[in-house]
């Protein structure tokens, strides 16, 4: 019973190592045959991530009740007075910008490295290290945000602020965003800490998604090139990566809906002020980050509560689109080690 | 993924003098070197935390941290780790039944069109935001049953977190059973019921074990999925409708705390210390399940 008996020697399911496309991973040749009212009750049950997303969305918009999705909504003031709620003016467009800038510029980071750890661990180092090293990239996505946060704040803050910001300040001064004055620069927490941190816990699943990318590009082609003369790095550049062209943007997609959904570490080393940032080194707040350190005091004030839950169904809804782009560009690449293919927030 | 994208001649032109030939390969080399450089790059950060959480975990460590209970600014995590490993419990268990009945159903039963809805459903859930799903579970389940702050509305929350993880990797588990199996099965007169049970269930199970403990390492540190919903309490868990402590919420709670008052953010480092072992530690059972199950499905399906 335990031990299954093996029919036999035959080709491998779902990997076609041939030029044709790659199999889809997990689509089994016939379904079982059940009885059709046992198929009715299956529906239900095959169907329950649909239904528990529903049931997210659902509640999200019954909770919001659209009530500040209005002109201010989208507008760049925040301006909560606890003493008139009704009366105060909830605007997303700063929180947006602080995702925005977050996000965008650690997914660029990200991107770039990822590709490059990508292709060195799939083109030019040698198996057995490329596994040892793939098991460590993979354990960075295990680490939890709060330890990332803690580490942030505790450890890199004072660093940042005594010797990172300075020295970035009087190199790049002349750069806008990266000068201003010295009282520019305040403990270390920061946009700069903020896009770091989120720059390593993006990496683990851009890298995983990207390595299984061009790690599925059929060996002959690679071969094919390094027959013709090519050096290892041309084929690289000229077949593997434009041949897993879709599969690396579907990385950068699946990353950026990761990152932008990032609350508890942010909230940790992002400065927390509610203000437009005069520089890299300033405080901010991202969407998910504010929702996270404002919901007990929203307990108090149903206007509040509700104007967050309206935040909240923005960066779902948003998530859930660079989501789906990324499931479409991925699909037919298989991501083993790292789970996280639909992202992990 | 297609490959009639690439142009006539991708390579360009590979002929040319010695010197050209020494350019290309010197690029080449610089790539063999450069790349790797990245992971360093990335590498480095992953042990300088776990070096600095050791160094600053490690000195107040004592068995005393894992069974006493917090009190005043210092004392131990005892109602974090209760806390922790009940809610954990709690969520597992619904995102197992939850997950595996799911992905067991998606790739045996479900007509295509539903199991591609289901599939993209499921990586969807899983893109979701931990604090959106906070918040979900702050509205539906502390605010909107008026039950407050709750073990069981934490583990309810973290639950519906952690079914993606489990649900997917049931689906791929089920779905890679030989066909074969399937078929010899169906032959020798098993109803589907038999089949899935006695046939698919075993093959599959070692792969469904390593997504559950893996999103049991995912679940175990999450924080904002809890924050809202199962509240806090410096006292061990007291019941399922009671608030709970938990590891993470420990070290979002102290580590702000200055590091010479008391001992609020050493309590905060040694949680955060603790979550690492144990989070590595899940990853290294996970491994070595995954493992164990390609090394016994290797006769059938390789």
């Amino acid at each position: 019973m335990d031990e299954p008996i093996s029919p036999g020697d035959r080709p491998a399911m779902g990997r076609s190592p041939g030029i044709s496309e790659p199999a889809p991973p997990a689509a089994p040749s016939a379904p079982v045959r059940a009885p059709s009212l046992r198929r009715w009750l299956a529906s239900p049950l095959a169907l329950a991530p649909l239904i528990l997303l529903g049931l997210v969305v659902a509640v999200l918009a019954i909770a919001s009740e659209g009530q500040y999705f209005g002109l201010s909504f989208w507008g760049p003031v925040w301006e909560f007075i606890p003493t008139d709620p009704a009366g105060s003016t909830y605007g997303i467009a700063l929180f947006a910008l602080g995702t925005a800038i977050t996000a965008g510029i650690a997914l660029i980071l990200a991107s770039g490295l990822s590709l490059a750890i990508a292709i060195a661990l799939t083109t030019y180092l040698p198996p057995r290290t490329g596994r040892i090293l793939t098991t460590l990239t993979d354990l960075l996505a295990g680490i939890p945000s709060v330890v990332y946060g803690i580490w942030g704040f505790v450890v890199l803050a004072p660093y940042f602020a005594s010797t990172v910001e300075p020295n970035l300040r009087n190199a790049l001064g002349w750069l806008p965003g990266f000068g201003g004055p010295e009282s520019a620069i305040g403990g270390g927490t920061g946009l700069l800490l903020g896009i770091f941190i989120l720059t390593l816990m993006v990496i683990p699943l851009t890298t995983a998604v990207m390595r299984e990318s061009l790690r599925s590009v059929p060996r002959d082609v690679v071969e094919a090139g390094l027959a013709l003369g090519a050096t290892p790095w041309e084929v690289v550049r000229r077949v593997r990566l434009r041949v897993a062209r879709r599969g690396l943007w579907g990385a950068v997609f699946l990353g950026f809906g990761r990152a932008i959904g990032e609350s508890v570490a942010l909230a940790m080393v992002l400065g927390n002020t509610i203000q437009y940032p005069p520089s890299i080194y300033g405080g901010s707040y991202t969407i998910a980050s504010f929702i996270f350190t404002q919901l007990d005091s929203a307990f108090f004030y149903p206007e509040l509560l509700r104007a967050l839950v309206e935040f909240a169904l923005v960066i779902l809804l948003i998530t859930i689109a660079f989501n789906l782009l990324g499931q479409r560009a991925v699909s037919g690449v298989r991501t083993r080690t790292v789970p996280g293919a639909g992202g992990r927030a | 993924m297609s490959l009639p994208s690439l142009p006539s001649a991708p390579l360009g032109d590979l002929r040319g003098s010695a010197a050209r030939w020494r350019r290309r390969h010197l690029l080449d080399r610089a790539m063999r070197w450069g790349l790797p450089l990245a992971l360093l790059v990335v590498l480095f950060p992953l042990f300088d935390m776990i070096y600095w959480i050791a160094v600053r975990a490690l000195p107040t460590f004592t068995w005393a941290t894992l069974t006493t209970d917090q009190v005043g600014l210092g004392g131990g995590l005892y109602a974090m780790i209760v806390g922790s490993f009940t809610l954990l419990a709690l969520a597992t268990g619904f995102a197992a039944a939850v997950g595996i009945a799911a992905g067991m159903y998606t790739a045996e039963y479900a007509p295509p069109s539903i199991a591609r809805w289901a599939r993209v459903a499921g990586n969807l859930l899983a893109g979701i935001p931990a604090i959106v799903l906070g918040y979900f579970g702050y509205y539906a389940l502390v605010l909107y049953t008026h039950w407050g702050y709750t073990t069981l509305a934490g583990g309810i929350t973290l639950g519906v977190f952690m079914v993606p993880f489990v649900y997917r990797t049931a689906d791929l588990a089920f779905a890679n059973v030989p066909s074969e199996q399937r078929e010899a099965a169906l032959a020798m007169g098993a109803r589907p019921g038999q089949y899935l049970v006695r046939v698919a269930l075993p093959i599959a199970l070692p792969a469904i074990l390593s997504g559950v403990f893996l999103a049991m390492a995912i679940g175990l540190g999450e924080t904002a999925p809890l924050l809202y919903t199962a509240g806090w309490s410096s006292t061990p868990v007291a019941g399922l409708f009671q608030p709970t402590s938990f590891l993470t919420g420990a070290i979002w709670n102290f580590y702000d705390y200055p590091s010479t008052e008391g001992s609020f953010q050493a309590l905060a480092f040694q949680a955060a210390f603790l979550l690492l072992i144990l989070v590595i530690g899940l990853n290294v059972v996970v491994q070595a399940v995954a493992e164990r199950y390609r090394r016994r499905t290797r006769g059938m399906m390789a």
